[in-house]
């Protein structure tokens, strides 16, 4: 059963096409890897999910419920980080927390729960201004965490964090739909994590989904077409290329 | 109320607090030095207190009140734009509006601390310097209050240029802008006095009834005019993100 779906969704700004009707099809219950260079409408995508940005075409449903007549219904199942992490600089990071947690109706609990998820309880009490940047990146997540929805959109959560701090995320997130059945849509420009992170894949360029689906029917899919399939990054690449010169460009 | 207790909460550190305290202190000082140093002149006039404190010190003191209004709603909508607060939050399932209404609702709490303060000390000035009449009291409240609800589209106007602005400075500088302006304006000319920065500085204590009744119905039709724009500003917004 697909969480979230979308059909023919687009989105433009006056003459460029951020996002040209893709057909999303994410599991319930999965790691649903967003994969495209930058620029490729990954964040876009990730925004109309949240009702930042308007859709100029298509639809999509989460959850069952259709957008833009549920927004709020939408909402209230969706933890997400987009782009940067968002917090008042002047108030701690547990006091951060204290305002999602009051907006979404949750317990004190939720809070040191978040928290303790992203191991930022011993800095708890620090101004998140003062939070070094992987300390903010990790109060994100907890704010996307909180409450354990069921459905999460993170778009590239590990940006900023060092070599143990993405280990420990990657593991978190991998974690997630076992510990909390939850489904998870991350988006990243990193290959390696993705695969070691998704379950299933979905590869946009240039706001063209060329491929949706799990790491092994890329693998077959780039086979049929004589792409490399050593590397992801290898099957990535000629993949990006081939759609570049399909679309009359380097 | 929820909306409330979160602006309340968020504006921790900030010194929006002590900004309404200071400002009151200031303008509640203006009258009390004013009549400290000048009493010997003011009082050869045998006036009654309320419009003569008023007359002599009301322009100042509406110019510090509204001064405050427009630094107080800067720095909300700073606390939002700093650290991309406000982009979390329109993904939090929460109207866009109630942060708005949150802060004015927030605003028109703290101004009543300053505009208290001022009542205090224009009472303390006509107690110390001045014969009292028994209705003192009640033309204070009358003076207070009306300058209360001619506040109100001053302190929507501010709010929404700082939703509007999102740097802090821009909206700080155009809301002195508007202020000066208004001290240009001629307060005798209705409709150019109903601009809302210009509405603070008419006085209730040298005004006829039927005077002060259009004023508030003036003020009530621009804070009208001010929610509906903030609706306006939302859905343009979103439009064209």
């Amino acid at each position: 059963m697909n969480i979230i779906e979308t059909k023919n969704l687009s989105k433009s700004y006056g003459d460029f096409t951020a996002v040209s009707g893709i057909n999303l099809h994410i599991p319930k219950g999965k790691v649903y890897g967003f994969l495209g260079p930058n620029g490729a409408g990954k964040s876009t995508t990730m925004k109309m999910f949240l009702g930042l940005t308007k859709p100029t075409g298509g639809s999509f449903t989460i959850n069952g419920k259709k957008y833009p007549e549920n927004r709020m219904e939408i909402l209230k199942e969706v933890g997400s980080f987009i782009e940067s992490p968002a917090f008042y600089g002047n108030l701690s990071g547990e006091e951060n927390l204290e305002i999602i947690s009051k907006i979404l109706g949750l317990s004190n609990s939720s809070v040191s729960e978040a928290l303790e998820i992203v191991g930022l309880t011993p800095f708890k009490k620090r101004l998140a201004k003062k939070y070094s940047l992987g300390m903010k990146q990790r109060l994100g997540l907890a704010s996307a965490f909180i409450g354990k929805p069921p459905i999460l959109i993170l778009d590239e959560p590990t940006n900023g964090l060092d070599p143990v701090g993405i280990h420990e995320i990657r593991s978190l997130i991998r974690s997630l739909p076992e510990k909390f059945h939850c489904t998870v849509f991350v988006s990243s420009h990193l290959l390696a994590e993705m695969e070691l992170l998704a379950d299933y894949i979905g590869i946009l360029n240039r706001g063209h989904l060329l491929f949706e689906g799990t790491l092994n029917d890329l693998k077959h899919m780039a086979l049929s077409k004589g792409y490399p399939t050593d590397h992801l990054e290898d099957t990535f690449l000629a993949l990006i290329d081939g759609d570049n010169q399909k679309r009359g460009a380097e | 109320m929820k909306s409330i207790f979160l602006e309340w909460k968020k504006i921790r550190r900030t010194g929006f607090f002590p900004l309404f305290l200071g400002g009151g202190i200031v303008a509640g000082a203006v009258p009390i030095i004013h009549m400290a140093v000048r009493s010997k002149v003011y009082l050869i006039e045998q006036t009654p207190p309320i419009p003569f404190l008023f007359y002599e010190n009301w322009q100042m003191m509406a110019m510090v009140n509204m001064l405050l209004v427009v630094t107080g709603s800067s720095l909300l909508y700073h606390l939002e734009y700093d650290h991309y607060a406000m982009e979390k939050w329109k993904s939090l399932p929460m109207r866009e509006s109630s942060i708005f209404f949150g802060k004015v609702i927030l605003t028109i709490s703290m101004s009543t601390l300053p505009l208290g303060m001022e009542a205090g000390a224009i009472a303390f000035c006509s107690y110390h310097w001045f014969e009292v009449g028994s209705s003192l009291l009640k033309e204070l409240w009358k003076s207070f209050a009306y300058a209360f609800l001619l506040m109100i589209p001053c302190i929507l106007l501010s709010l929404l240029l700082s939703e509007a602005c999102k740097n802090m400075w821009v909206s700080l500088g155009i809301g002195v802008i508007c202020l000066f302006t208004a001290t240009m304006l001629p307060t005798n000319n209705f409709l150019l006095s109903l601009f809302p920065f210009a509405t603070n500085f008419q006085m209730a204590a040298s005004m006829d009834r039927t005077k002060i009744i259009y004023y508030i119905y003036g003020s009530a039709l621009e804070s009208l005019i001010l929610v509906l724009a903030e609706f306006l500003l939302i859905k343009v917004r979103r439009s064209f993100t």
